[in-house]
């Protein structure tokens, strides 16, 4: 055992975003936390234990347990924001943020520009996403609908680092910021642990630090072909990106842990090297943020590819549970892997 | 047949009603709408009307009797003639329960508010309105009809563009309510914002400008008419999705709580949001946050078109308090006193920590729901009723009746209304548009963050 005091911590999603928001909360007063089963005494931290033990610290009126009333606690957070408090709103699921959808779209996401920048609405609505064995109402993906609303910025990060700095610059930023965070990355342990996740423990920072909103990041460097994703497909695509390089393949993973604002430069940039694109996302593939970026590199950067975009992506079905359906849903090492291969093979 | 009679709930705290009054004798025949009995609550008198013709056939509940929400208290029976062939009497054991909805509920005033502890009088909202307080009323009150009326027809001559929802007849309320508030105390208002917007006192020229989509507008045109705003007054921009300020203006008394501030929020909204989830939640949470937020239901009888008795099977929006464990207040809508005086006892309650209170001021919109609508889901004989309750007859009968006031003064106040009516719209229809490129700011707030 390192006896050293240590300026970083191994630590799993999950701890890295507890992390963030009990620095946040210690930092500033005006920062609180509003969700289901946040702080109950004996509880479990939320229904993936990000907020465990932050109750403790900071006493159940700073971390506020609701009735389940996903438009309640969103409404609330926008009306206290407006007054001038920094409120971190938790969806136990980001499923049930359907039943919140007036208050994001229709209130958070439009008091300042309706009050013509005199109100403006700086809160967190954090939405544990992405299929688990859990069936179609707890594993969606639904970044692309809040991307489609103007004045939300969306942010999903892959790494626990990533995470604790994006929740802090979220928490920090004057917008309302839909914060999603995929459950197979969160770590956890005991019973807590998600079955199929993985794991991604890495060294965080202990200290108080901020990754800017609107940046991508590139995860392994390459010259033939370059791969967006985004949270649990960052990780498939490494994997499939090791794979292609047996067969001699050299892919470029950028992690695409900002979706508003967008980082559309630096992806340009990057295709103007491979001239090659794969858009992978675990979302349902009509509609979903892929096509916004194809849309964007083909207005932009068409004359740097060789050859067409290629997307894959949740199948276009609500999402099964059972393993054996839910693999063939969410997409697979070997499905990206077979998709960068037809692409690289085809120009 | 025999129809049953049933005591409506009416929002009574300890449940029982009396009957103070039967209108209508056995064997007396009786016209739907008719009043029949009057009951009393710890809150209110309201008189109950049948809901079909028939002749009154049993009594059941003399005066004086306590009765029970449901309880039968008579039978009207069909008037049919005697050789007709009737169904066999039916015994009210076996009867479905009639929903209190199919009888009409008018409160006819307003009695005590329920008192919840005592609370000492916050500074700067006194409990009653002294004489000059309810010149003021006045003052306001006529400002705001006569704003509406003005706006009305200029619609009419195509002079106004956009949509307008106006609230000529419910000032009593937006302004009863408003003068129970200190000036840091927020208001949320709906997509009817106008009679709320004026009674916090926001600029009478910016509002005017943002209905017109002018640069000098309160929101540089990007709100219009239903999103006003005026926050150096405390008015929050108003909301035209129905109900969704309701868990705004909690999560904004949840904040001045947590910033240990004395502040209370008003969420204004009618009949028809009172059937939206948003108000279940809001109320809800802010019962079990003790939240110092005042709801203020303007019962106007109609939902757009569509009247209160076919969206909800009880009278008063106020029982709904009972099942979020507050308050639930009826006040006349009509009385700017009655109003204040309910409004009053509920922010101080909100101030002193105690927690929300549910007031439904039963009031009537004169005018549709919104431009073009001219409200032929309404009898005439309905709209001159209401009429003849008229909120500022009625303040002026007191002004110039009870407290002395010369007519002359309140003409004076009449004419300055007109007056800086006209200069407003003047203002709003010579100021510039707002620049184009305007429509592409303040979509995120961009100014570096801080404190």
């Amino acid at each position: 055992m390192n006896n050293q005091p240590s300026a970083s911590k191994r630590m799993g999603m999950a701890e890295a975003l507890r992390d963030a928001m009990r620095l946040a909360m210690r930092a500033d007063p005006r920062v609180f936390l509003i969700g289901e089963d946040i702080g109950v005494p004996g509880g479990f931290g939320g229904g993936f234990t990000v907020t465990l033990g932050l109750a403790d610290e900071f006493g159940r009126g700073r971390v506020i347990d609701t009735p389940i009333s996903e438009g309640a606690i969103v409404g609330a957070a926008v009306g206290a924001a407006m007054v001038g408090m920094r409120p971190v709103a938790e969806m136990q699921y980001g499923d049930f943020v359907f039943c919140a959808m007036d208050q994001v779209v229709n209130q958070a996401a439009k008091m300042h520009y309706m009050s013509n920048g005199q109100t403006r609405v700086p809160m967190v609505l954090r939405l544990p996403v992405g299929a688990s064995e859990r069936g179609a109402q707890h594993g969606q993906s639904t970044e692309a609908l809040f991307m489609h609303t103007p004045g939300l910025k969306v942010v999903c990060p892959a790494t626990p680092y990533d995470a604790k700095g994006l929740l802090l610059a979220a928490i920090r930023d004057d917008n309302p910021v839909v914060f999603l965070e995929h459950k197979l990355l969160y770590g956890g342990k005991g019973t807590r642990r998600e079955s199929a996740s993985i794991s991604i423990g890495t060294d965080v920072p202990a200290g108080d630090y901020e990754v800017a909103l609107g940046t991508v990041a590139v995860r392994r460097a390459g010259a033939d072909l370059t791969i967006l994703a985004n949270m649990l497909m960052v990780h498939r695509a490494l994997a499939a990106a090791e794979r292609l390089e047996e067969s001699g393949m050299d892919a470029e993973v950028i992690d695409v842990r900002s979706l508003v604002p967008l980082d559309i430069v630096t992806i340009e940039r990057s295709i103007a090297k491979t001239g090659r694109l794969l858009i992978v996302e675990e979302d349902h593939l009509t509609g979903g943020w892929g096509a916004e970026v194809a849309a964007l590199v083909a207005e932009r950067a068409f004359h740097s590819l060789r050859g067409p975009i290629r997307r894959v992506a949740g199948l276009d079905t609500p999402i099964p549970c059972a393993a054996a359906l839910e693999r063939e849903y969410v997409p697979s090492v070997e499905r990206i892997a077979a998709a960068a291969t037809a692409i690289v093979s085809a120009s | 047949m025999r129809h049953p009679i049933v005591v409506p709930h009416l929002g009574a705290t300890g449940g029982l009603v009396r009957i103070v009054e039967w209108r209508a004798a056995v064997g007396q025949p009786v016209k739907a709408g008719e009043v029949l009995f009057l009951v009393e609550t710890d809150k209110s008198t309201s008189e109950v009307e049948a809901f079909r013709d028939g002749i009154l056939h049993e009594i059941l509940h003399a005066v004086g009797s306590e009765c029970a929400p449901g309880d039968v208290v008579a039978f009207l029976a069909d008037a049919v003639s005697a050789d007709a062939v009737s169904p066999a009497p039916v015994e009210p054991s076996v009867l479905p329960q009639l929903p209190a909805a199919r009888v009409r509920i008018r409160p006819v005033r307003e009695k005590v508010a329920p008192a919840p502890a005592p609370v000492a009088t916050a500074p700067g909202a006194p409990l009653a309105l002294t004489k000059d307080g309810l010149l003021a009323a006045f003052a306001t009150m006529v400002l705001i009809r006569r704003y509406e009326e003005h706006l009305y027809h200029l619609f009419l001559q195509g002079l106004v563009p956009g949509t307008l929802h106006q609230c000529q007849g419910q000032e009593a309320v937006a302004v009863g309510v408003c003068s129970a508030l200190r000036r840091d105390d927020l208001i949320y208002s709906t997509h009817r914002p106008v009679g709320h917007l004026i009674a916090k006192g926001a600029s009478l020229d910016a509002i005017t400008a943002e209905i017109w989509g002018k640069a000098t507008g309160c929101a540089g045109g990007k709100g219009g008419q239903m999103h006003l705003a005026d926050l150096a007054v405390g008015a929050m921009v108003s909301n035209a999705i129905v109900g969704a300020n309701i868990p705004i203006a909690t999560g904004s008394a949840m904040g001045f709580r947590l910033q240990d501030l004395d502040r209370v929020v008003v969420s204004f909204f009618g009949d028809g949001a009172s059937n939206i989830g948003a108000f279940h939640e809001g109320l809800n949470l802010a019962a079990v946050q003790r939240a110092p937020v005042v709801f203020v239901c303007e019962n106007n009888l109609y939902a757009a078109s569509t009247h209160v008795s076919t969206a909800m099977l009880i009278g008063d929006v106020a029982d709904r308090a009972a099942a979020y464990g507050m308050p639930g207040v009826v006040a006349d809508g009509m009385d700017v006193e009655a109003v204040n005086r309910v409004a009053a006892v509920a922010v101080a309650r909100a101030r002193a920590g105690e927690g929300p209170t549910l007031i439904e001021c039963k009031t009537y919109r004169y005018r549709g729901h919104s431009r073009g609508d001219p409200g032929g889901y309404r009898a005439e004989e309905e709209r001159l009723r209401w009429l003849e309750r008229d909120p500022i007859v009625r303040l002026r009968r007191r002004l110039e009746g009870d407290l002395g006031v010369a007519a002359e003064r309140l003409a004076a106040i009449e004419d300055k209304a007109q007056t800086r009516i006209e200069a407003a719209v003047a203002f709003a229809r010579e100021s510039s548009e707002p620049p184009p490129a305007s429509a592409r700011e303040h979509v995120f707030a961009t100014e570096a963050r801080g404190q």
